[in-house]
């Protein structure tokens, strides 16, 4: 196919490419044609700079330090004397603390959450706790700890639902593995609280449901209680 | 500083190390991947969703940038948009052999908090957000979610059509009549 006399279908072609739709064969013989046409270059990089936004909300995640060491070594790049290279693995350890601590800040901030409104207990039928929900919802605040965790895959998330009467799940975030979590609530959450009688937890992938719904049935169903 | 004036000066930045890259200067690469390794690794991760695979594949991306870095200089256009597309083609070449279940895209679970909170720590090299965000705007919900499957899960058709429990033809469609849309909002 000459690109210049179907400009359209290789710019979907293109798009398709770029967002990963078009696969085996056909891109194949996509990538082939990329790699002697510059129109088809053109339009591949139209659609890379562009669709580059759908990505914005991925939070970056450092890699551990064994990674780049294999790209050095694969590079055959002369090592670094043995003293440097500890003090490269403390600076990067100690920028991801300061990551974390950064994170945690801005998640977490640290004030008293104000007057507690609602309670909900997560437990196991047998009254083993799982985690506490308290709700502040004066300043629209949530506290969530962590007891007693069931067995999970390490690729799986808790994430912790409001179920407002008459309306849809809303997520008030992915549950704390360990210890406790102190989190803000979106008015969004807030309201879907202050209508809800009880709280959902669901195992999702990584980082929660993309859907902003559940995608698999509560593993636990409690009650929230109001506290006055 | 604004975002774009940001952006712009991070563009240079990664212009200029892939030119040294190009030359050979080792050090050009260290400093190139402490800066675009934390959101490549993030995107692989998403992509593979298995860590090991994508530590692999990051080394890969970085290999392939090194030797490619010459290439790009003669390119031009956006260096992060180049370095993410090795990465994410490197991460869709490897699904083929890796992955038989479709995987859902782990999206913020805070998004609407994160957006707000964590505005001045967003990704600096993103291109400036408003004739896209617009654009992306006009797009119906069923059409944003299944771009957002494809691009950032790495979900074909067929596991977006599993996933969202809609048929495959209404899933392609979706998507043909998104990027149709977005085509003609961005270069109007």
């Amino acid at each position: 196919m000459n690109p210049q006399e179907h400009p359209d279908t290789v710019d979907l072609l293109a798009a398709e490419y770029v967002l990963g739709t078009l696969r085996g064969s056909a891109r194949r013989r996509f990538e082939k044609w990329r790699s002697t046409s510059p129109l088809v270059q053109d339009r591949c990089r139209f659609w890379e700079e562009n669709l580059m936004l759908l990505a914005k909300g991925i939070r970056p995640v450092r890699p551990p330090p064994h990674v780049w060491q294999g790209i050095r070594a694969r590079l055959n790049f002369v090592r670094s004397e043995p003293r440097r290279r500890t003090g490269r693995v403390w600076a990067i350890a100690a920028s991801v603390v300061l990551v974390a601590a950064l994170s945690a800040l801005l998640y977490w901030r640290s004030v008293e959450p104000g007057k507690l409104s609602e309670v909900a207990t997560i437990a196991t039928p047998s009254g083993t706790q799982v985690w506490e929900v308290d709700v502040y919802g004066e300043r629209g605040r949530m506290i969530v700890r962590a007891g007693s965790l069931p067995a999970h895959p390490a690729d799986r998330d808790f994430e912790l639902w409001a179920l407002p009467t008459g309306g849809k799940p809303v997520s008030l975030g992915i549950l704390p593995g360990s210890g406790s979590a102190q989190r803000t609530l979106t008015v969004a959450q807030q309201q879907a609280l202050a209508n809800a009688a009880q709280v959902a937890v669901t195992v999702e992938q990584l980082g929660g449901s993309p859907t902003g719904q559940p995608t698999t049935t509560p593993i636990f169903v409690a009650p929230l209680r109001a506290t006055s | 500083m604004s975002s774009t004036a940001q952006s712009a000066d991070l563009d240079q930045q990664l212009q200029s190390l892939l030119d040294r890259c190009a030359a050979a200067d080792s050090t050009a690469l260290e400093r190139l991947y402490e800066l675009a390794s934390p959101f490549l690794f993030a995107c692989l991760t998403r992509i593979l969703r298995r860590r090991a695979l994508a530590e692999e594949a990051l080394q890969d991306v970085f290999v392939s940038i090194w030797q490619r870095a010459g290439q790009f200089s003669a390119a031009r256009g956006r260096p992060m948009a180049w370095m993410m597309s090795i990465a994410r083609y490197r991460a869709i070449d490897m699904l083929r052999h890796e992955r038989s279940a479709p995987v859902l895209v782990p999206d913020l679970p805070e998004r609407a908090d994160a957006a707000e909170e964590a505005r001045d720590e967003s990704v600096p090299w993103m291109p400036a957000a408003g004739l896209l965000d617009r654009c992306l705007g006009l797009l119906t919900d069923q059409q944003r979610s299944c771009l957002e499957l494809a691009f950032v899960g790495g979900n074909s058709h067929e596991d977006i059509s599993r996933l969202t429990g809609n048929p495959l033809g209404t899933v392609k469609s979706w998507i043909r009549r998104g990027l149709q849309s977005l085509r003609k909002c961005l270069e109007s």
